[in-house]
């Protein structure tokens, strides 16, 4: 794996997905018929382009929208032949109700919209952090720091070490890369 | 007295193991001797028979289920030792339990905390106390905690592979150590440290120890802390729960701190602090 | 690595007097990791409900299916499903899968709109159908449900006493199970009127 592999796709303008796989051999149900993550997420990335282009670009799908259509696709890949194995995260800025939106999806499919979500072994370190200091009002500097927070135990913690982050934001004005 | 001792005394066996840090003075008891029988299957392989039944982590369709599941922590700092535990025992998804008393008070100066097997730990700790008051006997003063998580560990590595499961933390204050804080699991291992946290809600509770530890934490700061780590746990971890069992161990003894029910120290920290915004209050 | 218990939770209606009551707790889990707090496991189709217990995937596959198979009877039909109806809707709709299943335990609570009678029925995955005077069950906690029910429940229960019922008969087996609770939604439903009703619980 390449240490500067970013697993984000951007879907439009104020969605962006991030995507993982399922780690070990937890997958019962997929077990060695997983196909690639990066075709699945050119996959929705494509579909969600199109749908912009087609839709004459006056209204792109909302974050809602977005993840009810990859769910939608990767439910369907779970009963065939080939399921797709991946976990996603979908962060969107509803520029309507103008609010932002988080949906945390896993590798069978279940969906539910969170302030705060995490997959593999970043739930389990994190996930407490993320209840002890998240608050529907921080600004992004706080969220930054809490972020900061849950990487420094990461890598206190983990068996593995993971080569850097890439760290995305996602505002009323759109997705941003951070300096992290 | 002496020969009340002797009673007890397992007879010394050649190859006898000395602890490095007490050399001359802790006799480790060997391997199971006239009380310490256990009727095993009368089969070839008795271990793998045990592990085929017992360990639903290698097979989850056992047809034992034991008792398992569980956040404990310990930790030092500059006023003594904190221990913190859960109080929920589960078999599969069922609730054995909620009101499980996790620490173990090996005697009034030392603490063992239970994680794994609810039967083992508290079949081992409890021998583990009486070691300890065998050793008190015979040579007229208190065993280091280094000691007595050695002599713990050396009869559950005589056990290995034979599927006893346990994580234990032992804990106490000594004039010649200090708050002492030791990691000894069924697998043989032994740490030394200073902040521990053992059993399925571990990593829950190092997320909140972690990012507010330090050696220098007031008494009071600690035992917080200690319970918010738990809590912590109890929220995200399905096999942790129930009510927070606290110490506080110090040089002259351990001191209880409560067995609390976490739905009480939940709500009000929610409502305080606004802390688990995950958690809808409203429709 | 159970289907039915991977995701957790659980599900409960019971008949009263002249009213229906139905309610789930709101746990997402992965295994023994809570995911999430507010995942309601009731939908409504008019004035029917659905409990759906089970997998996740497939309780967001099977109620936004229905969604669309009532919708469509409602313009077929213009007038809102019946219980009885809807149940056997639920029925086919599963047996469809009778090779490769949906693992969800649905459960349907509503009152007819033409005789005023209560209705609830429970299903299994594949469709069949347990017709029910008392109480159905559903869900990881289903074996504690059913004790708590057997003594708790009892005939002709007004909507109030049949809400502090139900209520009581969800919260107390949630507590012996350790897939289930974090929270819990209730509805009450008469003849004129629905009740939604959030449960305060335990967070662990």
């Amino acid at each position: 794996m390449k240490a500067e592999d970013d697993k984000t796709r951007i879907l439009n303008d104020h969605c962006l997905m991030a995507y993982s796989g399922e780690a070990g051999d937890t997958g019962m149900l997929t077990r060695s018929f997983g196909r690639g993550k990066v075709q699945f997420a050119e996959f929705i990335q494509a579909n969600v382009q199109l749908y912009g282009m087609r839709s004459n670009c006056t209204q792109a799908l909302s974050p809602s929208s977005v993840s009810s259509f990859v769910r939608t696709e990767l439910a369907k890949s779970l009963r065939s032949r080939k399921p797709y194995n991946l976990n996603l995260l979908i962060g969107g800025y509803d520029t309507v109700n103008d609010k932002p939106e988080l949906y945390w999806l896993d590798f069978l499919a279940a969906k539910d919209k969170l302030p705060y979500a995490a997959h593999g072994y970043a739930q389990y370190y994190c996930l407490s952090i993320l209840d002890k200091h998240h608050h529907p009002n921080i600004d992004l500097e706080q969220g930054l720091k809490i972020l900061r927070m849950c990487i420094e135990e990461l890598d206190r913690r983990m068996p593995m070490n993971f080569k850097g982050v890439n760290v995305k934001v996602i505002t009323k004005t759109g997705i941003q890369d951070l300096e992290y | 007295m002496d020969t009340l001792i002797a009673q007890y005394t397992e007879p010394v066996y050649d190859d006898e193991i000395y602890d490095g840090e007490d050399a001359q003075l802790t006799r480790i008891s060997g391997p199971p001797t006239a009380n310490l029988k256990f009727a095993l299957p009368p089969i070839a392989q008795p271990s793998a028979f045990l592990r085929a039944v017992t360990d639903d982590h290698a097979n989850p369709d056992c047809p034992i289920k034991i008792a398992h599941g569980t956040t404990t922590l310990a930790f030092r700092f500059k006023g003594g030792i904190i221990v913190a535990t859960d109080s929920r025992a589960t078999s599969g998804n069922w609730i054995a339990s909620q009101t499980v008393k996790k620490v173990i008070e090996i005697n009034d100066k030392m603490l063992g905390t239970m994680a794994g097997g609810a039967a083992d730990c508290q079949f081992w700790l409890n021998y583990l106390g009486m070691e300890c008051r065998l050793h008190e006997l015979r040579h007229k003063r208190r065993i280091s905690v280094a000691a007595a998580s050695k002599v713990l560990s050396n009869i559950v590595y005589s056990y290995k592979g034979m599927g006893l499961s346990m994580g234990t933390m032992i804990t106490g204050v000594t004039p010649q150590e200090g708050p002492a804080l030791y990691y000894v699991d069924s697998d043989g291992t032994r740490h030394q440290g200073d902040l521990f946290c053992v059993g399925s809600g571990q990593t829950f509770a190092y997320g909140v120890l972690d990012a507010e530890y330090s050696y220098d934490l007031s008494t009071e700061d600690a035992l917080a802390l200690g319970t918010r780590s738990i809590l912590a746990a109890t929220h995200r971890d399905a096999y942790s729960g129930g009510y927070i069992n606290l110490y506080h161990v110090k040089e002259d003894g351990w001191v209880k701190h409560g067995f609390t029910d976490t739905d009480g120290i939940f709500w009000k920290r929610k409502l305080e602090t606004g802390e688990f915004s995950n958690v809808t209050v409203d429709l | 690595m159970d289907p039915f218990s991977i995701n957790g939770g659980a599900c409960v209606a019971m008949v009263g007097k002249n009213c229906v009551a139905i309610a789930c707790d709101l746990r997402l889990g992965k295994q023994t990791l809570t995911i999430s707090n507010n995942y309601p496991k009731i939908f409504s189709y008019g004035d029917t409900y659905l409990g759906l217990t089970g997998l996740a995937t497939d309780i967001e596959t099977v109620s936004t299916d229905l969604r669309t198979k009532v919708n469509m009877y409602r313009l077929r039909e213009e007038r809102d499903i019946e219980p009885e109806t809807f149940t056997n809707l639920v029925s086919s709709y599963l047996y469809q899968r009778r090779f490769g299943p949906f693992y969800v335990s649905p459960v349907v609570a509503g009152i007819n709109n033409r005789t005023g009678e209560p209705f609830i029925a429970a299903f299994d995955c594949l469709g069949c159908t347990d017709y029910s005077k008392d109480f159905v069950v559903s869900g990881t906690s289903s074996n504690q449900l059913f004790g708590t029910c057997e003594s708790l429940w009892e005939p002709g229960l007004e909507p109030e006493d049949l809400f502090e019922t139900i209520s009581q008969v969800l919260l107390n087996s949630m507590d012996r199970d350790a897939l289930a609770g974090w929270g819990a939604h209730v509805y009450i439903i008469t003849k004129d009127q629905v009740i939604k009703r959030l449960l305060k619980t335990r967070q662990d």
